[in-house]
């Protein structure tokens, strides 16, 4: 993010684009709610009736996938009403007069035809984003997860870029991060392109900082992202890039990854898989070792928030039996594999990776105890440098002559469209209460109890009345991937033609659905877009135990506990 | 007066964290530590969302209780500032849940307790503003967007006398406006 999360309250005009907060962070959301009882201006962009639409000035309810046409939109509309500020355009950007010839054709009205969004619906949102100072922008999955993300990105970049939306407090853009500590992961260089603080694997003089740092040669070349592993395992060719091992960490693929039928296989086909977390999960079903790792209550360390925020992280219990935290975990495994790693504790992990990133070298324990948190950039370690809120001060940007560069691309549709055998669209979302894969809140009986297996599909009543569909009826959802059977959910929040799931429900998993067709810079697979099909069940008592015979099968398979904590 | 506890849509995200606080402090924090089976997880406020609006939904503690009125024996009684119910003396008939207007009542199996036919005894379950509960209502005290608040007689005046001053000041402003026009009008 390119401000902090405290200034979101401040800004004077909000553009929430594809993020829903209350489901996905409600910390994060009771900054929007404060900003909107302080006076904030927002502009909700999603195709339900969030929480953060309902209190919205507007909502426009796009039709999924259609998201560039209306960013590129706004940005017509900004141009041609004279709303840029031509001043910060001149001295800090690049690229404008290239990205104006691409705009010229999004007409508000021709993005009605795409976006279904009234043309004098875009120009009132462009109005209010272009002349509400400071203006931010918030985005979430409903941008990322779509084979056309990163233009998204960079459509939304322009619209701030012309109207001078970046260096100051409470305005810029920001990803709010879909994981807890995902921004963590990233700063660490758990990224195939990139070594700590995001530097570069194919910049030489980096590569020899690094192997000097920890005496060993390393690649020059960039690794394989994690949605292209699937593929490596199951159909690479080259046996140099073929992979035979998959170590996994707090993460579920098998649960998570799009095409889970295909995933399964993978997994299936690979020679060795270790997976490391705090419970059983779908993944476990694979692995050939299972590591059991502490919680993040059990652990110390360093989290980063979505803000590039710093935040030391405290054991609040021990961990039972002889469990180790993550960190020794590793350590130990590569001291087994011949390269010793003896670190006494997590604040000479740290030190060791401050002294290697410039943008984190500040970022001291001592700092980040004292204050509370520290956002980077901090690149010194007195005491006075205390990092940086909010990115690009005074219109300076991180490229070479420090311009900031206009971006502009043409929008396409999603990669499978509605047809005739699958009528209708399904998007993955999330609901507040069960945390990603269920791995954690899957466990916690409170939240068990709110919501369990097997999960909603949100439909509107027009679509449920035309099926035959009754409120918490099970029903049979299919896709040219796969299909699961879950409940169905009624709900004026959604649109006819659209039907919405929750991914982390082991029995109605719709990720049996997805498609893995993946943006080509991001390699974030289209979550929020594929064809589907809804069937009713006759026979709701058989599809009723089948449901509970298909859990108690998991469960069973997963060895969960049979005694305390079983319902069955 | 009786006190009674308040949402506001404006404020709600629909978290239904409410809900888990309601529970957990009616059950006290044995529930984490038992088999999820020897409780009953009954909250007793409920999220409502329509197209345009989240809020919780909960007992309006009424100074003139149908639910009251409806039961036959005699289990609901005010006290305390609040509507409560006998679950010892609730035989489960059903009828304040007829009765009240709100939807703010529902049945509950009460977890320990047997009925005549020897199943587990189900009584009628409502807020009761967390009646001897330390620090007052929990889902006041949980909501992350303070969404939630207890609603008292001395607020309620208060709130009353904001009001009046408020259509004071918009009757005068009407006044002014009309005087002014009638200027121009000479």
């Amino acid at each position: 993010m390119s401000m902090g999360i405290p200034e979101i309250e401040d800004a004077d005009c909000l553009l929430c684009f594809g993020y829903n907060g209350a489901d996905s962070h409600p910390i994060v959301a009771r900054r929007i709610v404060r900003g909107k009882q302080k006076g904030m201006k927002i502009i909700c962009v999603d195709p339900r009736v969030t929480e953060t639409a309902r209190i919205s000035d507007i909502h426009m309810q796009l039709k999924g996938g259609s998201n560039l046409a209306l960013v590129n939109a706004m940005a017509h509309v900004i141009w041609e009403e004279g709303l840029t500020d031509d001043a910060f355009i001149k001295e800090h950007t690049k690229g404008f007069d290239e990205f104006l010839k691409v705009i010229e054709k999004y007409t508000p009205e021709y993005a009605e035809t795409i976006s279904h969004v009234p043309a004098e619906t875009i120009r009132k949102a462009a109005r209010m984003y272009a002349t509400g100072k400071p203006a931010m922008i918030l985005y979430g999955m409903g941008v990322c997860q779509f084979s056309q993300a990163v233009d998204v990105v960079k459509g939304l970049a322009n619209l701030a870029l012309m109207t001078g939306n970046f260096g100051g407090p409470s305005m810029g853009i920001g990803p709010v991060r879909g994981q807890n500590n995902v921004q963590g992961a990233c700063d660490m260089g758990a990224l195939p392109n990139s070594y700590p603080g995001y530097q570069s694997v194919t910049d030489p003089q980096i590569q020899e900082k690094f192997e000097k740092a920890w005496g060993v040669p390393l690649s020059s070349e960039v690794g394989c992202p994690i949605t292209h592993v699937p593929h490596r395992i199951l159909h690479e060719k080259d046996e140099k890039k073929k992979i035979h091992a998959y170590y996994i960490f707090g993460e579920d693929p098998a649960q998570s990854d799009p095409d889970l039928a295909e995933v399964r296989e993978a997994l299936d086909k690979c020679d060795f898989v270790i997976m490391q977390d705090i419970y059983m999960n779908k993944t476990g079903l694979h692995a050939d070792v299972i590591l059991p790792a502490s919680a993040w209550g059990e652990n110390e360390g360093i989290y980063s928030s979505a803000d590039r925020g710093f935040q030391r992280v405290r054991q609040a219990v021990k961990p039972a039996g002889n469990v180790k935290p993550d960190w020794q975990i590793i350590a130990e495994i590569s001291t087994a594999m011949g390269y010793p790693m003896e670190y006494k504790n997590t604040e000479e992990i740290w030190n060791e990776l401050i002294d290697l990133c410039p943008s984190f070298q500040g970022a001291t324990y001592e700092k980040i105890e004292k204050f509370g948190g520290i956002q980077w950039p901090c690149r010194d370690k007195s005491m006075e440098d205390r990092g940086t809120p909010y990115l690009h001060k005074d219109g300076i940007f991180a490229t070479k002559d420090h311009k900031a560069l206009f971006y502009g691309t043409d929008w396409h549709p999603p990669v499978e469209m509605e047809n005739d055998e699958y009528p209708m669209s399904l998007s993955t979302v999330r609901e507040v209460g069960h945390y990603s894969v269920r791995t954690m809140t899957g466990n916690c009986r409170m939240l068990r109890n709110l919501e369990d297996e097997p999960g909603w599909v949100q439909m509107n009543p027009d679509d449920c009345k035309r099926l035959n569909l009754k409120k918490g009826e099970l029903v049979k959802i299919l896709s040219r991937r796969g299909y699961c059977i879950t409940r169905c959910l009624p709900t004026e929040r959604v649109k006819p033609g659209a039907t919405y799931m929750t991914y982390q429900w082991w029995v109605g998993a719709c990720n049996e659905l997805t498609d893995s067709y993946l943006d080509p810079i991001s390699n974030t697979p289209e979550y929020k877009y594929c064809a589907c099909r809804v069937e009713k069940i006759e026979d709701q008592e058989w599809a009723e135990r089948h449901v509970q015979e298909l859990y108690a099968d998991i469960k069973t398979r997963m060895g969960i506990d049979k005694g305390k904590g079983d319902r069955s | 007066m009786n006190y009674f506890v308040k949402g506001n849509p404006d404020l709600c995200i629909g978290c239904r964290t409410c809900m888990i606080g309601c529970v957990v402090a009616h059950e006290g924090k044995h529930i984490f530590e038992v088999d999820p089976d020897s409780y009953t997880f009954a909250p007793r406020l409920h999220m409502v969302k329509t197209a345009r609006l989240s809020v919780p939904v909960q007992c309006k503690q009424c100074e003139n209780p149908a639910c009251m009125a409806a039961c036959a024996a005699g289990a609901i009684y005010q006290e305390d500032h609040r509507v409560l119910i006998r679950e010892e003396k609730c035989i489960g008939c059903k009828a304040c849940m007829d009765a009240c207007p709100f939807g703010a009542i529902d049945l509950k199996i009460v977890t320990g307790m047997t009925q005549a036919d020897g199943s587990e005894k189900k009584t009628a379950n409502k807020c009761d503003v967390c009646h001897n509960i330390p620090g007052g209502p929990a889902c006041v005290r949980v909501c992350p967007t303070q969404a939630l608040r207890l609603v008292t007689e001395e607020e309620l005046n208060d709130d009353a006398q904001k009001k009046r001053m408020e259509a004071a000041r918009k009757a005068s402003l009407a006044l002014s406006a009309q005087n002014q026009d009638e200027n121009r009008k000479v």
